[in-house]
């Protein structure tokens, strides 16, 4: 290696500085939203808490886990996703596998009709009032079906579908088996890398998802957390409402003012903990996976 | 793109036997109708419903089949003051995103590059893409306290640094909406658009640098002449991607940050097409105007992508 100059010295420093200063603004504040979800509410409303609980408590996710809501919503959640992502695999990893076939009649015309809707589409209004006439209006399925394809990973499992030798799905054929046996069988059994890499696509967007929730679904029971998460955070009443019902006698009344203030915050950093800790804690398998989903797309385009 | 090596193959099919070929491969197209109908029915449907913006659309109307009307709902919505605020919004919001948001991740990408100790660089990566996992309602969850006016982080740093005398109401003037758009779009999706960058530079042949060595050239130079060079397709393509999106000012981001549009202080300035079109179509029931405005904002986009397109078209770049 050659040695090197002052300024390369120099350069490296404030690179290394750079790098710190991005850690710091992207870890704080998830970092100070835990420590105020940990530390006690009446403590947290003198100020100061950076990223450590000072007075550590439990107390903010008792409470919120007392409310029958918070359940709920985090049933919806799971049901979304789990139910949401084995559907929608299923079904965009079938188009994908019959549109990966050369010999299969009309592939010109049915990929012509999935590319264009990857650059048209009808907007809120038409798709709102399709929803409607659909009876998906406070339907838990309106979470499922309307979100049930997306073109684009159709287009990355093709890609992947496309490279599988097709001797593979021939010497099974000559035995007999019909596409839904050499599909199930033969071609979803290999195909891991690119399954995986989909269906945790699916599945971060169902867990992340909020805003159907918010213009189809006004019943309560059929929120999942996102909502839940939202409604905080927009309306101090409802955090309020979530943390007194809890809370019941134990609050002496001259502090219910004070506490209800404090506890606004608490309890919304305590929801959102809850509400990110299952994508926190695969986080590390997720990356992993969604980068080498983003580099099967860019090699193909 | 991958279609097209398709139509390059010999056609082994002939036209005649369509329809026996079909029904001797009924089990394949069994796999494939069951998408085709949902794209139907979820794309082309409501393809087909946004023609309600040259008609009169009423409750209980299937949207498309309503009466005509022509262009009257267009005529109302270029002479509708509100519209050429949010038409302000949307450009400026864009283009601040176009113009910081986009070479940021690239900047970051050659920084990243140029990183020596492995294990910093992987760390380094690892927590800038986590706040692209996370939903635009958490990142406004967390900004709203990172900004607040009630020991937020960002007002006790400026506030001991000594700039400010008093904490600033990021979320209660409208005059601070667009750089809090642009920087916490900043904040959610740099690390994350650093990936294909990054991709794409460790594609560059090693070799090219070694020849560099040779030649005595400098750190910045090299930087610039190979390694800038060597992901410019990369740029352009995602550049003529984002120029076709232009006109979508992340209706997510200004939804959550903006509490549904409900904080009237910040409307003057976050007022973007989408969120106009949430607003009269859902709000306000003026569905027709509604679909007129989404239309607009369609039509445009797809003029920027094709424009994009044909400029990139020259340096042998294009998308398609």
């Amino acid at each position: 290696m050659r040695s090197k100059s002052i300024g390369d010295k120099i350069f490296d420093i404030i690179n290394v500085m750079i790098m710190l200063i991005v850690v710091i603004v992207t870890l704080y504040p998830f970092l100070n939203a835990l420590a105020i979800s940990l530390n006690d509410a009446g403590d947290t409303v003198r100020g100061g808490i950076t990223i450590y609980p000072r007075v550590f408590t439990l107390r903010n996710y008792e409470l919120i886990f007392q409310n029958p809501l918070v359940y709920n919503a985090y049933f919806i959640t799971i049901a979304r996703t789990v139910i949401g992502t084995v559907l929608s695999l299923l079904l965009t990893a079938m188009l994908a596998y019959g549109l990966a076939h050369r010999n299969l009649k009309g592939r010109n015309f049915y990929t012509i009709l999935c590319l264009i809707t990857m650059f048209f589409n009808g907007g809120l209004m038409p798709t709102y009032f399709l929803i409607r006439s659909l009876g998906l209006m406070n339907n838990f399925w309106v979470y499922i079906i309307p979100s049930l394809i997306s073109v684009w990973n159709m287009m990355l499992m093709r890609t992947y579908f496309q490279g599988i030798p097709e001797a593979l799905e021939e010497s099974a054929r000559i035995d007999g088996a019909n596409y839904f046996t050499v599909f199930f069988r033969i071609i979803l059994p290999i195909s891991t890398p690119i399954v995986a890499t989909i269906a945790l696509f699916i599945a971060v967007g169902q867990w992340n998802s909020w805003f159907d929730a918010f213009i189809y679904v006004t019943k309560q029971e059929l929120k999942p957390m996102q909502s839940v998460l939202l409604s905080i955070i927009s309306e101090a009443r409802f955090a309020e409402s979530i943390a007194q019902s809890a809370a019941g006698a134990g609050v002496t009344l001259g502090d219910v003012g004070r506490t209800a203030q404090v506890n606004v915050r608490s309890i919304t950093m305590a929801t959102m903990v809850v509400t990110i800790i299952p994508i926190v804690i695969v986080y590390p398998f997720l990356q992993r996976y969604f980068i080498k989903g983003i580099m099967i797309g860019s090699l193909k385009g | 793109m991958s279609s097209q090596t398709a139509l390059q193959q010999p056609k082994v099919s002939n036209k005649k036997g369509g329809l026996t070929d079909f029904i001797k491969q009924i089990d394949l197209q069994f796999m494939v109708i069951p998408g085709i109908i949902w794209l139907i029915i979820f794309a082309y449907i409501p393809m087909y419903g946004v023609l309600m913006a040259f008609q009169e659309f009423k409750l209980g109307d299937f949207p498309g089949m309503s009466q005509w009307v022509g262009f009257k709902q267009f005529e109302y919505l270029f002479s509708d003051p509100n519209f050429g605020r949010v038409l302000r919004n949307t450009i400026v919001i864009s283009l601040l995103k176009l113009i910081i948001n986009f070479p940021a991740p690239i900047i970051f990408a050659l920084l990243l590059n140029e990183l020596r100790g492995k294990y910093f660089k992987q760390s380094v990566q690892t927590i800038s893409y986590l706040p692209h996992f996370i939903s635009w309602v958490v990142a406004a969850t967390l900004m709203f306290d990172f900004l607040s006016v009630d020991n937020g982080a960002v007002n006790s740093l400026l506030m001991s640094l000594g700039l400010i005398d008093r904490p600033i109401h990021f979320f209660g003037e409208g005059r601070y909406f667009w750089p809090i758009a642009v920087l916490t779009d900043l904040w959610k999706e740099l690390g994350w658009g650093t990936i294909i960058y990054l991709a794409a530079i460790s594609s560059i042949d090693p070799q090219l640098y070694e020849a560099a060595d040779m030649d005595g050239a400098g750190r910045f130079q090299k930087m610039w002449h190979i390694t800038v060079a060597g992901i410019r397709p990369t740029i352009i393509l995602l550049l003529i991607f984002t120029v076709g999106n232009l006109l979508n000012a992340n209706f997510d981001q200004i939804m959550t940050l903006t509490g549904q549009m409900t904080n009237s202080l910040l409307i003057d300035y976050a007022d973007v097409i989408d969120t106009y079109v949430y607003r009269v179509g859902l709000q306000q029931a003026r569905y027709s105007y509604a679909a007129a405005a989404g239309l607009f904002k369609s039509v445009i986009n797809i003029a920027l992508l094709l424009g994009a397109n044909k400029l990139a078209a020259r340096t042998e770049n294009a998308l398609f």
